[in-house]
C-alpha cells in the first residue's frame, strides 16, 4: 500500500483512485463517489504531513467501502431500494477505525442487495462486471469492492462474508479476500444479515496489507457484544506442517479448472515439505441446507426493522399504516430479500421450527465437530472457494438454488465460525482468475494470512 | 350453578436502572422530552446490536429472591417478532425459551401462597398517542428493562387477584428494583380469568383483561369477569377465548374486536448477546443485596407497632426504612400511622423522610415533656415542610414556640397570675367545695396565659398544692 | 413437499409484503424448490445432538449501568423519518 509521505501526496493518491474510478464506470463498481469529503480529507492529511505532525499508518490511502457500512459520508443503501434515501447519522466501528489511520473512503461499492446473492446481481443499482469479463459476474455479494481492489482503484476494500462474500467474488477476481474469525472485527454499523455469521472482512492485493489493516480493525469493541478481546496482533507466531484436503470437494460437480490448480497446489505444498491430509468430513454436504435454514431466519428477523416508519423507504401508495408496512416493504425489497425473508419465517414459524430451524441448529453443531476433529488432525484446510469461476450474467440469477449451489464450499466455514482467506492462485485458459482458500482454526487468522501468502508463492 | 373462577396473572414490572436493557441512555424518561431518551440501537437504525445491561441482570436476581424463585444459572434471550410501530427492531427481546428466573411463590396477607411459574427479563415498546386522523410515536419507553412475572393459576376470587397484586408490588418495591409508581405504569397487570363449575376436574376457557394498571382494577375487572362470564354459561353457551380490554370508568371489560387469528411469534434465540451462565457464588452475592422485605419488617416490629397499623405502614418501604433506623420506633410510627391517615397524605408526601436524627431528637424532646403530643405533632409536620425540612427538630420547636414551660418557678407565677384574675375566683371557690373537674378548666387558664408552653400536668400540681 | 398457496399467503402475511396474485404464485415456485432443497437436512441423523446459535466462545458479556452521550441525538434521528410533529414520528391513525 502507498502510503501518504514525503514522496507521495495523499491528494495525488486520492485524485488517482478516483480517475480510475471513473474510468471503469462501465464496470458498475461503485454505487455512489466520495469525491469531494475524500478530496478534503486528502488535503487535511497532506497538511499534517507538511507540518510534521503525527499521521496513523494508513494515511492518504483511499479505499472502497462496502455499501453497507454506516459511515456519515454520502447515503449507506445496501444496494436497495428499502435503504434509499438513508443518509447515516453515525459511523460503523470498522470505519472509526480506518480513518483514525487516515485511510479515505473514495466510493461505496455495489453489492447483491442487503447481501442477499453471489453475484452482485441482486443490486438495486445493477449488476458489477467481473474485473476481466465483461460478460461475467463479479461474484458476491460484496462483488463491487472485490472489482475495485483487482483493478487497482484502491489497494483495499471492505467487505461482509455471511456465507462466502468476500471470498468468492476475491477468488472470481483474482485478489485476496479474508472472512476473519467470528467476532474478530466488530459488526457494529455494518447492516446486518445473519448475525450468527456475519463477518467483517477486506479484499487486498497481497497478505501483507491484510495483516495491516486486521492489527488496525481486529479487537473487542464495547458496542458489539460478540467481538472477541483482541487477540489478533498478539498471536504467537505457529508454522503449518500439515494441510488437509476434503474429498467430498473433489467431484464432478466441480470445475476441472479449479481441480487443477488445487491438485498442482498440492504438490506444491508436498514438495515444499509439507504433508497433504486427506480429510473426511461427510456432515460438509449438508451445510448448505442448514445455511439456507440458519441464515434466512436471521435475516428475516435483521430485516423486521425496515418498515418504513423511522427511516428509508417508503410507498407512495400507501394508504395507512398496514399499507405503509406492506406496500413499503414489498416494494422496497427485492425478489431474492423477499425469497430469503419468507423462507425464515417459514423455518421459523410454529409447526415447522423444530424440523427445520432447531434441525438445522443441531446439525451445525456436528459441523462445528467436524472442524474440531479435522483440526486436531491438521494445521489448515485447503479447498476451492466455489465450485466454479465467474460465471456468466444472467446464468443463475433466475434459479435461486442453483445460484445457492454457489455457495457450497464457502458456508461451512460460517456456520462454523472459523477464519479462512481466498487467495488468488491462477488462471483458466480464457483467463479467468481462480482461487483457493485456506481454511484454519478459531483465532488462527494471523498465522493463517502468512501461510496464504506462501501459497501465492508459485502463482 | 356455582363456579369457581381460575386466576393466573401476568406481571409487567419496570425496573429502575439507570440506563435502559440495550443501550446506555436514561432509563427514567418520567417528565422529559418525547424521543429525548432514544439511542441509535433504540431507534433501530440499521447495524445496530443490543448492549445488555449488567445492573439488570442483578435486579432480576434480586426479584426472583423476593418471590422465593430459583435463579436459574444459564439464561438466554430470544427474540419474539410483529410489526408495531412502538417496536423499532420489528421484535422484542425476551427470554421464551431461557428465562432467568425459575419457580417460587409469593405468600399472601391470609396465608394463601400463589406459585410463580417463572419470570423473565424483557424490552419495553415504545408508547402510542392516538389523534383524529393520525397517531405519534414516542420511543422513550422503548427497551427499558421489564420483568414479566407469569404466576400459575392458583387464584380464586377478585380478593386473591388483587391481594396478589398488592403483594407483588411491595415485593418489589422492597426489593428495590422498581419505581413502583403505577401511575406511570412502572407495574402492569394481564389477568386471565376462567370459569368451570363446581366440582369439574377441568378448567373452563379463559378470557385475558390486558394492560390493568392499579390492584382496584384488577380487583374489578375479576369480578366483572365471574360476572360476564357467569352469565353466558347460565345461558348455556361458551365464553370466547379472547383478549379484553378495560375501561375503568365504566367498570367494564370489552372485547377487543381485532381478529383472534392464533399469533405467531417466531420465536428465535437472540444472536447478537451471549448467553448467560451465573456462578453460584454471583448468584449468592447478589441474593445478599436483597434489602429486607415485608415480612422481616413484621417480625422486627412485632410488638411495637400494632398489626393495623404496621398493615398501612408496609405500603411505604421507605418508610420501614427509616422506622428501622430510628430510636423509639412505636412513637415514630403512630406520627406517621397519624399523618399518613388523618391527613391523607399521599405516597408522594413521602419522598423526602426526615432524617433518624431528626425523629430521634422529636422523641426524645416528647418523651422528656418538653413538647406536648400536639406541639411534637406540629414539629413533625413541620418535617415535610420544604422551608422547615432540613432544620432540627429543637430549632422548629423553638420557631413554632411550642416548647412546654418546665421552669417551676416561671410555672408557679402564671399560676398565681391565673388565681388572682377574679375570672377564675367562682372556679376556686367551687373546686375547694369539692367540684373536682373544675381543676380542668383552671389548668386550661393556665395554658392559655402560657401561650400553650405549661406542661399541663405540672400546671395542675402546683394548682393543687396551692388551692388545698 | 408441496407447497400451497396458502401456505405462500401466510408467509407473506408474516413477511408483511402486499404481493401480487402473479407474485404470489412466481416466488411460490422458488420457495417450494428451496424447501425441498433445505428439507434434504432430515436425511442427517441429529439425535442427541445440542444445537448451536452462536459460535462465538464467550458468555456473561454485560456492560455497567452508565448513562453516556449518544453519537447521534433525537434531531439527527427524526430527521431520518418522513414525517416528523412534535419530536415524535407521525403515522397514520393505529386502529
Amino acid at each position: 500500500m502507498r502510503i501518504a509521505d514525503k514522496t507521495t501526496t495523499a491528494v495525488s493518491l486520492v485524485k488517482e483512485a478516483l480517475e480510475k474510478a471513473k474510468k471503469y464506470e462501465d464496470k458498475h463498481i461503485f454505487v455512489s463517489l466520495n469525491e469531494e469529503n475524500a478530496l478534503k480529507k486528502a488535503e487535511e492529511i497532506d497538511a499534517k504531513i507538511a507540518n510534521g505532525e503525527k499521521v496513523g499508518r494508513l494515511a492518504g490511502v483511499p479505499y472502497a467501502l462496502k455499501d453497507n457500512f454506516l459511515s456519515k459520508e454520502g447515503n449507506t443503501t445496501a444496494s436497495s431500494l428499502m435503504l434509499e434515501p438513508f443518509h447515516s447519522p453515525i459511523d460503523s466501528t470498522t470505519v472509526k477505525k480506518l480513518e483514525a489511520e487516515g485511510a479515505i473512503m473514495i466510493g461505496r461499492t455495489n453489492m447483491d442487495s442487503f447481501a442477499h446473492g453471489s453475484s452482485t446481481e441482486n443490486s438495486y443499482f445493477g449488476p458489477t462486471k467481473n474485473a476481466v469479463d465483461d460478460e461475467r459476474v463479479a461474484g458476491g455479494s460484496s462483488g463491487g469492492s472485490a472489482v475495485a481492489v483487482a483493478l487497482d482503484i484502491v489497494p483495499f476494500a471492505t467487505g461482509s462474508d455471511t456465507g462466502g462474500s468476500i471470498r468468492q467474488p476475491a477468488s472470481f477476481n483474482g485478489v485476496y479476500g479474508f472472512k476473519p474469525t467470528y467476532g474478530t472485527i466488530s459488526r457494529y454499523g455494518v447492516v446486518a444479515m445473519a448475525s450468527s455469521t456475519d463477518c467483517i472482512g477486506f479484499f487486498t492485493k497481497n497478505a501483507e496489507d491484510m495483516d495491516l489493516l486486521m492489527e488496525i480493525c481486529a479487537g473487542q469493541d464495547e458496542n458489539d457484544m460478540t467481538t472477541l478481546p483482541d487477540y489478533y496482533s498478539e498471536t504467537p507466531e505457529k508454522p503449518a506442517k500439515k494441510i488437509g484436503i476434503i474429498k467430498d470437494f473433489d467431484n464432478d460437480a466441480v470445475d476441472q479448472d479449479i481441480r487443477n490448480v488445487l491438485a498442482e497446489k498440492v504438490e506444491f505444498l508436498k514438495n515444499e515439505g509439507y504433508e497433504i491430509v486427506e480429510l473426511d468430513m461427510p456432515t460438509l454436504k449438508y451445510a448448505l441446507a442448514v445455511y439456507y435454514i440458519v441464515v434466512p431466519a436471521e435475516v428475516t428477523s435483521n430485516l423486521s426493522r425496515h418498515d418504513g416508519i423511522r427511516y428509508g423507504y417508503r410507498s407512495e401508495d400507501a394508504k395507512d399504516l398496514g399499507e405503509i408496512f406492506s406496500k413499503s416493504r414489498n416494494e422496497g425489497f427485492m425478489s431474492e430479500n423477499k425469497r430469503r425473508i419468507m423462507i425464515g419465517n417459514f423455518v421459523l414459524s410454529s409447526g415447522f421450527y423444530d424440523a427445520y430451524y432447531l434441525k438445522a441448529q443441531k446439525a451445525r453443531t456436528k459441523i462445528i465437530e467436524e472442524y474440531n476433529k479435522a483440526f486436531e488432525k491438521v494445521d489448515y484446510i485447503l479447498t476451492p472457494v466455489s465450485p466454479n469461476p465467474a460465471f456468466k450474467l444472467g446464468e443463475k440469477v433466475n434459479d435461486p438454488v442453483s445460484m445457492y449451489l454457489e455457495d457450497v464450499m464457502s458456508v461451512p466455514i460460517n456456520l462454523a465460525g472459523v477464519p479462512s482467506v481466498a487467495v488468488p492462485v491462477g488462471k483458466t485458459e480464457s483467463g479467468l482468475p481462480l482461487g483457493l482458500q485456506v481454511v484454519g482454526p478459531r483465532r488462527s487468522d494471523k498465522n493463517l494470512l502468512k501461510f496464504a501468502s506462501v501459497l501465492e508463492g508459485d502463482k | 350453578m356455582k363456579y369457581i373462577p381460575t386466576i393466573g396473572i401476568e406481571c409487567h414490572v419496570q425496573l429502575s436502572t439507570k440506563t435502559k436493557l440495550f443501550s446506555e441512555v436514561d432509563n427514567d424518561a418520567r417528565g422529559k422530552e418525547p424521543n429525548s431518551c432514544v439511542s441509535p440501537v433504540d431507534y433501530a437504525l440499521p447495524g445496530m446490536l443490543p448492549r445488555l445491561n449488567g445492573e439488570a441482570i442483578k435486579f432480576a436476581i434480586r426479584a426472583g429472591r423476593a418471590m422465593n424463585c430459583e435463579i436459574n444459572a444459564s439464561s438466554r434471550f430470544d427474540r419474539k417478532h410483529y410489526f408495531y410501530p412502538d417496536s423499532p427492531k420489528g421484535y422484542q427481546i425476551t427470554q421464551f425459551y431461557h428465562p432467568i428466573i425459575g419457580a417460587g411463590f409469593v405468600e399472601l396477607p391470609d396465608g394463601k401462597k400463589i406459585r410463580i411459574e417463572h419470570a423473565h427479563l424483557e424490552g419495553d415498546a415504545g408508547k402510542l398517542t392516538h389523534f383524529d386522523s393520525y397517531s405519534l410515536v414516542d420511543l422513550n419507553r422503548v427497551d427499558t428493562p421489564l420483568i414479566e412475572i407469569v404466576s400459575m393459576p392458583d387464584m380464586h376470587s377478585a380478593k386473591d387477584a388483587h391481594d396478589y397484586t398488592k403483594s407483588l408490588w411491595r415485593l418489589m418495591c422492597y426489593a428495590e428494583v422498581t419505581n413502583g409508581d403505577l401511575y406511570n405504569g412502572n407495574m402492569r397487570f394481564d389477568v386471565n380469568v376462567s370459569l368451570a363449575p363446581e366440582g369439574s376436574d377441568e378448567l373452563g376457557t379463559r378470557a385475558e383483561v390486558k394492560n390493568l394498571n392499579s390492584f382496584k382494577s384488577v380487583e374489578r375487572a375479576v369480578e366483572y369477569e365471574i360476572k360476564r362470564q357467569s352469565k353466558i354459561l347460565d345461558k348455556g353457551e361458551k365464553v370466547i377465548q379472547e383478549t379484553r380490554g378495560w375501561n375503568d370508568a365504566t367498570g367494564e371489560t370489552t372485547g377487543q374486536r381485532s381478529k383472534e387469528e392464533a399469533k405467531d411469534y417466531r420465536y428465535m434465540p437472540e444472536p447478537d448477546i451471549p448467553p448467560i451462565n451465573l456462578t453460584a457464588e454471583f448468584i449468592e452475592e447478589e441474593s445478599k443485596k436483597l434489602p429486607l422485605m415485608p415480612k422481616d419488617y413484621k417480625e422486627k416490629f412485632s410488638g411495637k407497632i400494632a398489626d393495623d397499623t404496621l398493615e398501612i405502614l408496609l405500603d411505604y418501604p421507605s418508610l420501614m426504612k427509616k422506622l428501622a433506623e430510628v430510636k423509639d420506633v412505636k412513637r415514630v410510627s403512630n406520627w406517621f400511622a397519624s399523618v399518613l391517615l388523618a391527613e391523607e397524605k399521599s405516597a408522594e408526601y413521602l419522598n423526602d423522610l426526615p432524617t433518624a436524627k431528626q425523629l430521634d431528637d422529636l422523641s426524645e424532646m416528647t418523651e422528656k415533656g418538653e413538647l406536648s403530643s400536639t406541639g411534637a405533632k406540629e414539629v413533625f409536620l413541620k418535617f415535610f415542610d420544604p422551608q422547615m425540612a432540613k432544620k432540627e427538630a429543637k430549632v422548629i420547636a423553638k420557631e413554632l414556640n411550642v416548647i412546654q414551660e418546665n421552669d417551676l418557678g416561671e410555672l408557679e407565677k402564671i399560676v398565681d397570675e391565673v388565681l388572682a384574675d377574679p375570672a377564675t375566683k367562682q372556679a376556686q371557690e367551687d373546686f375547694k367545695a369539692g367540684q373536682e373537674k373544675v381543676i380542668g378548666f383552671l389548668v386550661g387558664q393556665v395554658m392559655k396565659a402560657s401561650k400553650g408552653k405549661a406542661n399541663p400536668s405540672s400546671a395542675q400540681e402546683i394548682l393543687r398544692k396551692k388551692l388545698a | 413437499m408441496k407447497i400451497k398457496r396458502e401456505d405462500i399467503l401466510h408467509l407473506a402475511k408474516l413477511s408483511n409484503f402486499s404481493m401480487s396474485d402473479s407474485e404470489i404464485e412466481s416466488i411460490g415456485n422458488d420457495l417450494e424448490n428451496i424447501i425441498n432443497y433445505i428439507s434434504e437436512l432430515n436425511e442427517l441423523d441429529t439425535e442427541g445432538v445440542e444445537p448451536t446459535y452462536q459460535v462465538f466462545e464467550m458468555e456473561n458479556i454485560w456492560r455497567n449501568d452508565e448513562i453516556k452521550e449518544q453519537e447521534a441525538d433525537r434531531e439527527a434521528l427524526l430527521a431520518l423519518t418522513k414525517e416528523s410533529m412534535q419530536d415524535q414520528i407521525k403515522v397514520p391513525k393505529v386502529l
